[in-house]
This record gives structure tokens, sequence and C-alpha cells, in this order.
């Protein structure tokens, strides 16, 4: 199975407009990166299974694919992880387009953008491309609960987890007229909510997709599982996850794409996901070509 | 040749005091080493040689005796120099100078402390923080003044610490962290000093801090005590735990209480009479308020702290379950009146929510609120007997539900505020305060569309707007008694700098179209203005030297005004960045 740049392109160019530009650009970022010998990524710092440090490296899914990216290009990988501001277009002008205020450098590549015909539109100092994942919402559960795969209002009096300021957290304290609210412990990210339920301190995660596959298969404790299905009402359907260039750097953004649709076509792209535990799926955006 | 001499005096008392021989060549009794003693700054508001506070004196009136430089000499207000922070790190300069012994010491953007000969504008010394490059400050890279004690410059830096130098040397004495920028805590307001402490609040942009009160060892900057805003929070004194702020889950629900916000950003004011700090907090956390019913205390308060135990004494809470981002932040500034032929002792606060509050400093009892902007959508008025806000039916913006925007929601103040971080002033003589303040709105609807860490988010969207035609700004002068305002200047961009108020029935404040300007205190007539070359976002200070009055003023266009655009960066678009001290004098034939 191939992802055809094609189809990929024309469902970019018919959603974004400020995607759907001839890629006629000259390649000048792409030369400049050469010359310079690395390729500057931008990740999330503790954003567990994508980006995170352990033992002093940076690691996760989103490093492996910026180091696979950098080694295609022949040169090194310059890793910087950076804090989350209140909403991703902050780290966008943080990261991307201007660089922080307080010298922080900016990345010739963001990773682990949401990749959505709306939100790129309202971004224009950015090129958001190469959607690689699609991502959703779902739980995880104590194996001995039976509840597990039951209407969410069965939680209540359970010991229930979430992020912090997140959907799961919304979710959960949010809905069903509160009820659950007093039940919610909060965790710094849904991969140790997830890990808490593992380790047996809480009953119940909401959390990402990739947190749970990945806390369940990496984390510390045993006796959890994955609820199968869909949470009613969950407040989001799932989003697509891409990269960002600097909008006068859109030739780089399409050679990386170029690679990534390899990687995602020659099964690289599934290898790296299943080293931290995480089955991958293509981006809703990409049309699969058989 | 004063100045060199007392550098010499200095330099041997240092040399004297590593033998083990005490300084003899500073004539301070409480050991303040070869600078301002505690009674020097209790007294600061009264001293008009120096300004040696934030504030100008523990009760930060921003008020000065000194009426040499009056409504009928201010014409021939002059500059006699500019100097410049230099560098390309410009952005916002919203720092009040410090004066003392021929010296101005003033912070600038990016943390960095200057000292210039309070004469001539030479550069005496410079302190750049080292800091670290993965912070992302949330509004700009401000730093709003230091505080002096002895032979020290104290100031807190973006990264979290408190620096205290050497003011004749610019050598750091001691540094220490007061929070972990990598969990999201910052600090840009200036500390005050109380009884040989430095008092500071918090700050923080990232989801999940607590707001906190401390005092440290002014000496050696070690924690004397930890006061958190937000009830369930241990306290400590001395490394004791000291009780815990107010009653856990008394008015949050789950815990919420753990990461309830209530940051307590800008700094506080001290009463000396009654040894209280009265400290404002910030906003709850999440920012839907539908998440977390309750009244969430202390967040978007006033909390009176008794300076030796660091134990809250009264709280007056100016907007319970805040759902518009109205930070209660803003500075309590103790005033004495007659109110019904009865001497008291009283507080006032301008506050984000556009209501301007008078306490009973003693107690925290509510006195009066009055509106100080043109419109306040959300509350109809601050009821008498309780102090409680009446809440407008539709004026809360809703909750999201993660399918669609829902509807538009037109709030006033903007959540920018009715008056945002700029000081306000109090007038001895007219028994006025003067209040920056600023008329817009916002429309704020839910966006289903929106991204955080990487993952879909529930945010809101909004677009700050201006509510009248020929403003944003409005310098306006309030009766404490009646709540009256009894005169407003309009400046067509928002105001973002401190006020002044002085013996000479003069009031001045800053605007970013660059000038600083000079109004009759009675009347609000303008008398005079300067234009400095950037937005004047600064606190102005007066003090005399050789007989002459001298005014200063930072001029350096930002802060978090311009990071919100829209219709209102039409009045803004134009000023250009700056860095530099103006200081004045009255031109003499």
């Amino acid at each position: 199975m191939t992802y055809g740049r094609r189809a990929f392109l024309g469902g970019l160019a018919a959603s974004a407009g400020a995607l759907a530009l001839p890629r006629a650009a000259t390649s000048a970022p792409l030369a400049t990166v050469r010359e310079l010998g690395a390729l500057r990524f931008g990740l999330y710092q503790n954003n567990q299974p994508w980006s995170f440090e352990e033992d002093g490296k940076v690691v996760g899914i989103d490093a492996d694919i910026a180091r696979a990216l950098a080694e295609h290009f022949g040169v090194r990988p310059d890793l910087a992880l950076f804090p989350a501001d209140e909403e991703v277009s902050d780290d966008l002008r943080n990261v991307v387009w201007r660089g922080g205020l307080l010298g922080f450098r900016k990345c010739d590549v963001m990773m682990h953008v949401p990749f959505d015909r709306t939100f790129a539109a309202r971004e224009d100092q950015v090129v958001i491309l190469a959607p690689y994942y699609r991502e959703s919402f779902g739980a995880a559960c104590a194996s001995g609960m039976p509840e597990c795969e039951g209407m969410p209002t069965e939680f209540r009096g359970k010991r229930l987890a979430a992020e912090l300021d997140s959907i799961p957290d919304f979710y959960l304290i949010g809905n069903f007229g509160g009820i659950l609210r007093s039940d919610v412990t909060h965790y710094t990210s849904g991969f140790d909510a997830v890990a808490a339920v593992k380790a047996g301190s809480a009953d119940l995660a909401v959390a990402t997709d990739a947190q749970i596959q990945s806390a369940l298969s990496h984390a510390p404790g045993d006796g959890a599982k994955r609820r199968k299905g869909p949470l009613p009402a969950m407040l989001s359907p799932g989003w697509d996850v891409g990269i960002a260039v600097d909008e006068k750097s859109r030739s780089l953004g399409f050679a990386i794409e170029e690679q990534m649709d390899a990687m995602m076509a020659d099964g690289r792209m599934t290898a790296i996901f299943a080293k931290y535990g995480v089955d991958w799926r293509p981006a809703s955006a990409v049309a699969p070509v058989a | 040749m004063k100045g060199q001499f007392k550098k010499f005096a200095v330099a041997l008392a240092a040399s004297c005091a590593t033998m083990g021989v005490p300084a003899m060549a500073d004539n301070h009794a409480d050991g303040s080493a070869g600078g301002p003693s505690m009674a020097e700054l209790m007294n600061d508001a009264n001293s008009t040689g120096d300004v040696l506070s934030y504030g100008m004196g523990p009760w930060q009136q921003r008020y000065s005796a000194l009426n040499k430089v009056n409504t009928q000499t201010v014409r021939r207000l002059v500059p006699v120099y500019a100097a410049s922070l230099g560098g390309e790190k410009q952005r916002g300069q919203e720092s009040q100078p410090i004066v003392y012994d021929g010296t101005i010491y003033v912070t600038g953007s990016y943390s960095r402390l200057f000292a210039f000969d309070a004469k001539t504008g030479e550069k005496k010394w410079e302190y750049n923080a080292r800091l670290p490059d993965g912070i992302m400050p949330c509004c700009d890279v401000v730093n709003r003044g230091a505080a002096i004690h002895g032979d020290k410059i104290i100031f807190a830096t973006l990264d979290a610490h408190l620096v205290a130098l050497n003011r004749n040397t610019g050598k750091v004495i001691w540094n220490k962290e007061v929070g972990d920028y990598k969990a999201g805590y910052s600090a840009t307001a200036a500390p005050i000093i109380v009884k040989d402490m430095v008092i500071t609040g918090n700050s923080g942009g990232e989801f999940g801090i607590v707001g906190a009160v401390q005092a440290r060892d002014v000496n050696t900057g070690e924690l004397i005590w930890n006061r958190p805003t937000i009830e369930g929070h241990m306290g400590s004194l001395r490394g004791q735990d000291n009780g815990i702020t107010g009653k856990t889950n008394a008015t949050w629900e789950g815990d919420l209480w753990k990461t309830g916000g209530g940051a307590t950003w800008l700094g506080g004011t001290y009463d000396p009479g009654t040894n209280l700090l009265y400290f404002g907090t910030g906003n709850p956390a999440p920012w839907n308020s539908h998440l977390r019913p309750g009244d969430n205390l202390y967040t978007s308060s006033t909390l009176a702290i008794d300076a030796d135990t660091g134990k809250i004494k009264w709280h007056y809470q100016t907007t319970p379950h805040d759902g518009w981002d109205f930070d209660g932040v803003n500075e309590f500034i103790p005033f004495d009146a007659k109110i019904g032929g009865k001497d008291m002792k009283l507080g006032a606060k301008a506050d984000r929510n556009g209501y301007f509050y008078v306490l009973d400093r003693t107690n925290g009892k509510f006195i009066g609120a009055h509106k100080f902007v043109m419109q306040t959508t959300w509350a109809d008025g601050i009821d008498q007997k309780t102090g409680r806000p009446n809440f407008t039916k539709d004026g809360r913006p809703g909750a999201p539900d993660g399918a669609d925007k829902g509807k538009v929601v037109f709030s006033s103040p903007s959540f920018l505020g009715g008056k945002n971080w700029m000081p306000m002033a109090y007038s001895q003589d007219t028994g006025l305060f003067y209040v920056p303040s600023n008329d817009w709105g916002m429309d704020i609807w839910n966006e289903p569309i929106a991204y955080k860490k990487g993952a879909a988010y529930l945010g809101a969207g909004f677009t700050i707007k201006p509510i009248a035609d020929d403003h944003i700004g409005a310098l306006r002068a309030m009766n404490p008694k009646t709540g009256k305002i009894v005169w407003e200047y309009k400046n067509p961009a928002p105001l973002w700098g401190g006020v002044l108020s002085t013996g000479g029935n003069l009031v001045f404040t800053g605007t970013p179209e660059g000038y600083l300007k000079a109004f009759d205190a009675k009347t609000g007539q303008e008398l005079w203005k300067f234009n400095t070359g950037s937005g004047v976002v600064g606190s102005p200070i007066t003090w005399e030297d050789g007989g002459e009055q001298y005014v200063a003023v930072m001029s350096g266009w930002g802060g978090a005004v311009p990071l919100w655009g829209g219709e209102v960066a039409k009045t803004f678009k134009d000023i250009s960045q700056g860095g530099s001290l103006w200081v004045f004098k009255l031109y003499n034939q």
C-alpha cells in the first residue's frame, strides 16, 4: 500500500487555502539546512509517548521520526524541547515563525501540530502539512473494573484520572451533570493518568489513544486494560496530527512530507510507533491508495 | 565629589567587614550597611529627597508633597537627560525607578537592572540576569521595579528568581529561586521590604500553578514564611506547618483546588499601623467557570496577611466564581478619611472587573463600591449589604459542549480589565484617587476548534473591541467617599502606565502615544505633555535634589496590550519600541 501524494495534495488543496499555493517555491530553506548540516525540530516537552526525556536523552515517537528525517537529508537532528503555551497557536509563534522572546531559536520544523483545515486557515504564518497519525480520546481501566465498558455515570465513586486542563478533564468534570467531578484526580499528562491506573492508584483514566496504548505497554504495574467501546458524549471526534514549517520554508515542508509519505508506505512509521507500544494509524486526511 | 567619597567609604566598609570589624563608615545603627534603613523605608512617603520603594511608601499612594513643579510652573518642565537601556532588548518598560544617594536604580525588560547617576544620567552599572532560553513568558518580558534595603537592591526575574545586588557595584549578594520556571512560574512584580523581610507574590502563565505570598530574610534570601492563596494548601513559618489556607473543599469541588490559580503576580502593599500586607489574587483555573462551581476562594480577592506570621487576617473577594478572567491582583491602597463624621482606616482598590472598592483595612468590612468604567455587563452594581456583585442574568460566558461555536456573548470590561496592572495614585491634598482605566469590551464565544499541547481542546475565542468612538483609555479622578467621578481625561490608546500625584496639585501619567502628561489634580485640565519617543507604560516618580524638583519616567512601549490586536491595535500600530529613562526638571533662565 502506498500513500499517494496526488490524492493527499488534492485533499489539501481543496481544504486549506493557504496550503493550496503552487509548490514551485524556491528550494532555499532546504539548501540552507543542508549547508548548515542540521535540521532543528521543535518537540513538546513532557509529552509521552511523543517527545520526552529519558536518561538525559530526547526520546519518543516524534523524536524518532525527526531523527529518521535528519538521517534521510544527511544532516544532524537538533531536537529542541519546548514547554506548551496556552494554545497551539502560541506554540507556532514561539517555535515556528517568531521564536521565543528569551532566546529560544525558531525551529525548522515543529512536530505534532494538529492538521485541521479550519485551524490551518487561521495560522497564515505557517504551513501545516504531512499528516502522519489519527488521534482520538479513549479510556483505560483497572482490569477488575466491571463498569469499564459501561455508561460514564457508572464511573461514579471510582477513582478517575485525567490530564489537567484537557478534554479528558473537561469530559469527566463537566459532563453528566458534574456527578463525577469530585472523583477526578488530575495528573500532569495523560500518560501519567493511565500509568496511575496501571499502578493501581486509579480505576479509570481518560486520555488519548496513543497515551493509553503506550502507558499500558510501558508503564510499571499490571492489571489494566483499554476500554473497547467509544466514550459517549466525548467532546472531540479525534484529529489528524501533522507538522508545521514557516510559511517561507514551504519547500522544506514538502521535502519532509515526501519523506514521511515514504516512511508510512514502507512500514518504518509503523515500526517507530510500535517501539512505544502504539498502533500506527494513518491520518484521515490521507487517502490510502491501493 | 560626594559620590566619589561615598564609594570609597563603602569599599572601606566592605574590607573592614571581611576582617570581622564592624563597618564604621556608615551611621545606620540598625546594621543596614551603607543604605536605607527599615525606618527610612517606612518613612518613604514623607521623605522628598529620595524614592525608596515601589509606590513611594508602604501604602503605595504614589503621592509626593513636593510642589515646586505645580500648575503654574509645570509648563517650564523640560528634560534633563534620557538614559537608554541600550541593546536590542527593548519591549515594554513597566518599571518604577528608585532614587537614593544620587543614583537612580531602574529595572528594564528582560530582567535587567541599571544604576544611573541621578544628575547626569551616566550609567554606573548594569546587571543582566542570565535567563534560560526555554522560558516562554505569556505577556511580554516586563519588570515593574526593584526594592532597596541597606547595601542591597533587589528585584525579581522572569525565571522566578529573586536577586539581591550590591547597590554600589551591581554584584550579586544572593540569588534565590522562588519558583520553578519549568513548571510555569515567573516573576515580574516589584518586591516590597517589611521588617527586614522581602515580600513577594508569584506569577505564572501555565495552568496548574497556585498563588502564594512569601517572606524572605532580606540579608540571605532564606524563606521565612509562605502563604498559599487557595483554600486547602498548607502555609509555612520558619520551616514548620502554619495552618491551611481557608477550609479544604469549602468553595471548590474535587481536587481542583490543588491547581486553582490565584497567582499574586502584581505584588502587594503594607500598612505599618495594622501590620497587614495586602495582596490581590488572580483568577481561578480552569477558565471555564462551569467546571468549578463555588466561590473558588481565595481567587480574585484581596488578602490581608499578618506580616509576622503569614496568617490571613481577612479576605474580600471582588469577583466570586470568576468567569471573565477578572484577576483580583490590583493594588489595595490604604488611606485615611472621615466617613459620616468618623475617622476611618480605609483602603481602596480599582479592580479588573470595573468596580472601585473601598474597605475597612483593619477588618475587610465592605464600605462601598462604584463603577469606574463606562460599562460592566457582567454585574449590575455591588450589593451594599453583602458586598457581593449583582450578577446579570446572561452575563456569564457559556459552557462549551464541544459541538459548536455557540452564541457570541459581549462582555465588558474585556479580560484585560477596567484597569490592568498599572497602579493608581491617591492625593492627600484633593482626597481623590486617580485611576488609569480602559473602556473596552470583548466578544467571547466557545471555540470548538482549538488545540493545546498538540491535542484537541475546548477554548474560548475572543475579540477585544473599543466601546466608545473617541477613546479607550481614561484617567479618572474618583472620590472614594462618594464613588463619584470628579473628572476624566480620555486617551485614544489604552492607558497602561502608573500614576503620580503631587503637592503641586498635579497628576502625572504616561500614554502609549509616547507622552508623559501632567493634569490639574482638581479639574483634570491637561497642563503639560512631552513626547518620549516610545510608549510610556511605566510609573512616574518625583524627588528633589539641591533645591530642585525632578520627575522621572520610563519610556518603552509593550506589555500585554500589543499581544491582542484586533480593532484596539489601530490605536497603537504606529508606536515604536524603546527603552529609556527620562528625567525632567524646571527650566530656569
